[in-house]
């Protein structure tokens, strides 16, 4: 008996025709409604202030939108598995992409906010890979008086 | 064993009479069934798109990386673009997107015109979208905060000297900062004169090329779209065949989701007014 069902089973999954499952258009409009709530919400939201946290809320509604689309819009709630993860899994390497390189930069010491460039908090000096922009602006600034001239060369070339 | 043999044997049965096994002509001969072939683009298609992802993800990196460097910059910068627009264009895409999920939608129930309808919508939104893109570029341009005009290198600007003008951004010098001397004074979205720093252009930088990349793949969408409308008229689709308005939609979505996070990150973050 089980078996017989079992090929009942596999009979009708096997006819070779695409099955999908199709919502309805009230659907669809119900996703959108939410949709625009979601970015009504987002932009009501940046008129406060939550100091750090306005990025984390920003992205949070971003990513309830996005999980959303995902979702609905494109079908991942009653597609294969496997394409969710293959879809996933771009974030989940993106997300080492960037803890890595946040690590690394963050290794090279501290941003300048006057001057631009990083400095190393222990020694006050320039840190490796940091240099600052003053070497290249403090030449153009002392080279103030012939800028005229500077420009006509650089017209002639 | 009686029932294995006789799955086998139906299998090997493909290309005969067998009503569902029979080549339709949109099956390529390299699958078995349609389900196989519908199940093998779809799953090209997520790949794709995780690769798309990637793409923007090294410029959201970067956006993060320099955020956190220099916050202070990054949120001046952000009062230059105008939020009311910024979710006027959000709106508009997902309203897009509805009308793509629906255009996918009626193609699988067999309903060609509704089809061709939701993707004539589809396309004029993204129409709307670069229009309403065209107007806050040609702003940003006229304020010169085009990367090189007034963000360009000292030497390069010789002939704009303290105070004089550059479209209406003033260049003026900051006393707090006297080798720096490339600040730029202009007017930000709520009518209020900022100073910007130099590397304010990090933030502009950024803003041009990842909505510039997004507004390449809203035209590349807008292509795919019409030549899916174009199909769909001649009445290439059916219900057992709708794998180009699928996937062509999906696209479209991705164009969508990158926005949902370019939108709060370029135009929301920051410490309001």
């Amino acid at each position: 008996m089980s078996a017989q069902g079992s090929h009942a089973v596999h009979a009708h999954q096997d006819d070779g025709a695409v099955h999908v499952h199709i919502a309805s258009s009230q659907f669809y409009w119900g996703i959108f409604g939410a949709l625009i709530c979601l970015t009504i919400l987002t932009v009501k939201v940046s008129y406060y202030d939550f100091g750090k946290a306005n990025i984390f809320i920003a992205l949070l509604i971003a990513t309830m939108k996005g999980s959303l689309v995902a979702a609905f819009f494109m079908h991942l709630r009653h597609d294969k598995l496997f394409n969710t993860i293959a879809f996933l899994s771009s974030f989940l390497f993106l997300g080492i992409f960037i803890l890595l390189t946040y690590d690394d930069l963050g290794n090279r010491g501290r941003v300048d906010n006057d001057y631009g460039g990083r400095f190393q908090l222990e020694t006050g000096q320039a840190a490796p890979g940091g240099e600052p922009a003053t070497t290249a602006t403090s030449d153009s600034v002392a080279e103030e008086a012939p800028h005229g001239a500077a420009a006509a060369h650089g017209k002639k070339e | 064993m009686a029932n294995v043999s006789e799955s086998v044997h139906a299998h090997g049965d493909g290309g005969g009479d067998h009503g569902a096994h029979a080549h339709p002509d949109f099956l390529q001969h390299h699958f078995d069934t349609p389900v196989q072939q519908f199940n093998a683009a779809k799953l090209g298609m997520w790949v794709f798109i995780a690769t798309e992802i990637l793409m923007f993800g090294g410029l959201f990196c970067a956006y993060a990386i320099w955020r956190g460097l220099d916050p202070r910059v990054f949120d001046d910068a952000h009062h230059f673009l105008n939020k009311i627009l910024g979710a006027t264009n959000t709106i508009v895409l997902l309203f897009s997107s509805l009308t793509a999920a629906l255009a996918v939608r009626s193609a699988q129930v067999g309903k060609r015109n509704l089809t061709s309808l939701y993707l004539i919508v589809t396309i004029l939104c993204a129409g709307v979208f670069l229009v309403v893109k065209y107007f806050e570029y040609s702003h940003k341009f006229h304020l010169g905060l085009l990367p090189g005009h007034c963000f360009g290198h000292p030497g390069l600007s010789a002939a704009v000297q303290n105070g004089e003008e550059v479209g209406t951004c003033l260049r003026v010098h900051a006393d707090s900062a006297p080798v720096m001397p490339e600040w730029v004074k202009a007017a930000d979205e709520d009518g209020h004169v900022r100073l910007l720093s130099p590397r304010a252009n990090m933030f502009f930088g950024l803003y041009f090329v990842m909505t510039g990349l997004h507004g390449l793949h809203v035209i590349v969408g807008m292509s795919i779209l019409a030549w899916v409308l174009y199909k769909n008229i001649k009445g290439k689709f059916s219900p057992a065949y709708f794998t180009p308005v699928d996937l062509g939609a999906l696209y479209w979505h991705l164009v969508d989701l990158v926005w949902i996070y370019l939108f709060p990150l370029l135009y929301l973050v920051g410490k309001p007014e």
